[in-house]
């Protein structure tokens, strides 16, 4: 009687359905013209970057903010594709962290290891690395 | 032998229907999923190890099982199985890992799934877990509004990370919904609507008929919906209102202020400018504020009226945010002389002021529609009783799209979200002799509101799982000094406590150990721009020494923080050289790229260029100890200053100033009574 039980659902544990279609094109795909979506954690560090950063160093990281002009030197060009290369991602962490000072440049750009989380400046790094690519082609 | 045959037939019979269900079950398109996914996890794993354990895995149902949530089971990750995994970043649906989000990864095994994103956790099939079978329940939220999600536990109106759900609820009280729909939470609130007692003396019966054919497009700001009235209605509804028994006092109030002689156009000018109307007001759209736009405001009502309400606002509409100014009798004529010669419709017909003529019938039928449309629920919410005009909110994120009404709109789609969207958009579309108006939603707002609307379960979540933010306790003081904190309307802009607005960036509840008296009392009665950058500026209210003196006094002594210092100094006296080395601090450490000092300086924080006399000690150094404590969203970085360093820079702000030249110019602000 088990045996004939088992051989009837035999076919069963064995059956393999065709898998189905797993991969979608995304639907950005579609509309070359939108950028596709930021990531959530470069939006976390888009959103920081608007809060603390964008005064001085501007919208796009140009270096433009409104409180730009009060400062001298002027603050860094942070969309530059050429400073980006040079810079490795602990270098800009670090240089957020502790601030002009720390690395031996002006103190204006002040320190914001007491104020962000190492999490936080994370997420403003992989936010600035998107800079260059938005940048507006020089006039 | 028959028999036995037969016995033998139904036997194999018998068990093939025994068979149906486990077959079924192996045919489960979750178990070719599980072990796609062995196959996937194996090539992305990084050792050997790793790819066995993927290999290993049972192919089985999984599910998080959420006992004090309502019981909520959540078979969700048998499909979607890496969401918790980082190695599945990038992975085709549904195995790639979940985004991160404040409860992701971390969250999952205390809040499941469905309590964000909806749907069926039950299900083990796709159709029925996204609820997009026809019999299943309720489907999933669509990704526009998952912000809702948060909503169900997260209950205060602005929501840190859910910037849609935030704006919503900002939306939804702004439109007052909670006048006419009852929503748990929401009991306490009153429309800011005002009373239509004066409106017969006020303005005229063709301002009425404007305002009551679309009031948008008289003031942007306004935040009365449009009714869509036919004229006929416009018309028996402006003699019901112009036929209201205008309180006496009032009355004559405006009637002898409209005889008044008129003032100086050119003094009122200046009045005007200084008072920084626009911090509340906008003039020709220009300024921040939701106040009535004002470029026109000489053609919505009387001379009489501007200057009786703006002599005193409060007795003319007791839940105006408006602060009653100190203009003598001569100023506040000059100020209403030049909105009468500037902020004018020129264009509005002569009459537009003009008195109605009432006609009883026409009156009686508007009576009518005053009750028909709910007019009292803003306009007169104590005359309405208890009962709310509109059907309860509470529960219609819960609804199931059969249950709803959908009507005419034959041409959306059958689901919640979509005839929410519809219902804000065109709220009489669905069917003939619906009353709800409409509120010119942008797409944005309404997807907005549908996301707060989404959010309102049938029932609320568990205690453990609800969050409001910790509430902060507010002293209002009863007496003189309650009344003068009333009259000059100071919640309209600062918070205390919990209470008031977020207009200002200096809430009051501890202004007492932050500013030196005398400072606030020279500021109180000429206020001025602290922080040039913003456009909410407070307003100069004119205000007379003795009531300057009472509320800077009251600010000293009732409004401080325990964990602020009084004298910083006291264990550790001040020398000669601390405001030096703070000098020094105030370069090195590049303050002046945010502040103003003397002549130079950044344009960002507040000049410090008086920082001694207006800043207390104790309180400098509690900044300077941590600004973010004190407000969350600061810019100031905190530079993780020493008890040594805070305390020299803080010697160095305390000299700056010219009433700062004395050792201790505490005490002699602390003697005066």
């Amino acid at each position: 009687m088990l045996a004939v039980l088992a051989f009837l659902l035999l076919p069963g544990a064995c059956a393999r359905k065709p898998a189905p279609a797993v991969a979608k094109t995304p639907a950005a795909a579609k509309t070359p013209v939108a950028p596709p979506p930021l990531r959530y954690e470069v939006r976390l560090g888009k959103v920081t970057f608007t809060h603390y950063c964008q005064t001085c160093h501007g919208e796009s990281g140009a270096g433009d903010g409104f409180n730009a002009f009060n400062l001298d030197p002027h603050p860094r060009d942070l969309s530059d594709p050429e400073f980006q290369k040079k810079k490795s991602d602990a270098e800009l962490a670090d240089a957020i962290q502790r601030g002009g000072a720390g690395v031996g440049l002006s103190a204006l750009m002040p320190p914001w290891g007491h104020t962000l989380s190492a999490g936080q400046i994370d997420e403003l790094v992989l936010y600035l690395r998107t800079l260059p690519a938005l940048r507006k082609p020089a006039s | 032998m028959p028999l036995r045959r037969l016995f033998a037939a139904s036997s194999v019979l018998f068990l093939l229907v025994l068979a149906i269900s486990p077959a079924k079950n192996a045919f489960r398109s979750y178990r070719s999923l599980q072990r796609q996914f062995r196959k996937l996890g194996s090539s992305r794993a990084h050792s050997l190890k790793a790819a066995q354990g993927y290999e290993a895995r049972p192919v089985a149902i999984q599910q998080i099982w959420l006992r004090d949530f309502e019981n909520r089971v959540d078979r969700c990750t048998t499909c979607h199985l890496g969401v918790a995994d980082p190695l599945m970043a990038g992975a085709p649906r549904p195995f790639d890992l979940h985004p991160g989000t404040p409860h992701t990864p971390g969250g999952f095994d205390r809040f499941g799934c469905t309590s964000c994103h909806g749907g069926q956790g039950l299900a083990t099939t796709q159709g029925d877990a996204h609820g997009s079978t026809a019999d299943a329940g309720p489907p999933m939220t669509p990704p526009v509004f998952i912000e809702s999600g948060c909503g169900r536990c997260h209950l205060s109106e602005s929501v840190d990370g859910a910037p849609v759900l935030s704006r919503g609820r900002t939306l939804i009280a702004r439109a007052g919904c909670y006048a006419c729909h009852a929503v748990r939470g929401q009991d306490a609130f009153r429309s800011e609507a005002p009373p239509l007692a004066t409106l017969p003396v006020k303005t005229g019966g063709e301002w009425v008929k404007r305002w009551l054919k679309d009031p948008k497009s008289i003031d942007p700001n306004a935040t009365m919906p449009n009714f869509h009235l036919t004229d006929q209605a416009i018309d028996e509804l402006s003699h019901f209102l112009f036929a209201a028994q205008v309180p006496k006092e009032l009355a004559s109030r405006i009637e002898t202020a409209g005889a008044e002689p008129a003032g100086s156009s050119a003094n009122g000018k200046k009045l005007v400018s200084e008072s920084r109307c626009i911090t509340c007001h906008t003039v020709e759209g220009k300024g921040k504020g939701t106040a009535p736009e004002l470029s026109k405001i000489a053609s919505t009502a009387s001379r009489g009226w501007l200057l009786a309400f703006l002599r005193e606002p409060q007795a003319f509409n007791p839940r105006t945010p408006m602060p009653r100014y100190h203009f003598t009798e001569t100023e506040s004529r000059d100020v209403v002389a030049y909105l009468e010669d500037e902020f004018r419709d020129f264009d509005a017909p002569k009459g537009i002021l003009e008195p109605l003529r009432v006609n009883q019938t026409l009156a009686e039928n508007g009576r009518k529609l005053f009750r028909l449309y709910g007019c009292f629920s803003c306009h007169d919410p104590a005359g309405s009783g208890s009962e709310k005009f509109g059907p309860e909110l509470d529960g219609i994120g819960d609804k199931r799209a059969q249950s709803l009404d959908f009507g005419r709109r034959t041409d959306l789609v059958r689901t919640l979200p979509a005839w929410l969207a519809a219902k804000l958009e065109s709220p009489r579309s669905f069917a003939d002799g619906l009353k709800m108006p409409s509120y010119g939603f942008s797409a944005d707002d309404s997807r907005a509101v549908t996301t707060a609307l989404l959010a309102l379960g049938a029932q609320s979540v568990p205690d453990r799982y609800r969050y409001a933010p910790p509430r902060k306790p507010a002293l209002l003081p009863g007496g003189p000094v309650g009344s003068l904190i009333q009259s000059y309307r100071c919640l309209s802009c600062h918070e205390i406590g919990d209470r008031g607005a977020d207009v200002s960036t200096a809430p009051l509840t501890y202004e007492g150990s932050k500013v030196k008296r005398d400072w606030l009392v020279d500021y109180l009665m000429l206020s001025y721009t602290l922080r040039p950058i913003l456009e909410e500026r407070m307003p100069v209210l004119k205000m007379p020494r003795e009531d300057a003196t009472q509320l800077a006094d009251a600010l000293q002594n009732f409004y401080l923080d325990p964990s602020i210092p009084e004298d910083p100094f006291a264990a550790r006296p001040a020398s000669d050289a601390d405001p030096v080395e703070g000098q020094r601090l105030y370069v090195g450490l590049g303050c002046r790229g945010c502040h103003i000092l003397g002549s130079s300086g950044g344009y960002y924080g507040p000049p410090l260029t008086e920082a001694g006399k207006r800043l207390k000690p104790g309180w400098t150094y509690a900044w300077l100890k941590g600004p973010q404590r004190w407000r969350a969203d600061v810019r100031c970085p905190d530079y993780g200053l020493s008890d040594t360093d805070a305390l020299r820079l803080t010697a160095y702000l305390e000299t700056l100033g010219p009433a700062a030249s004395s050792a201790k110019p505490e005490s002699a602000a602390r003697g005066v009574k």
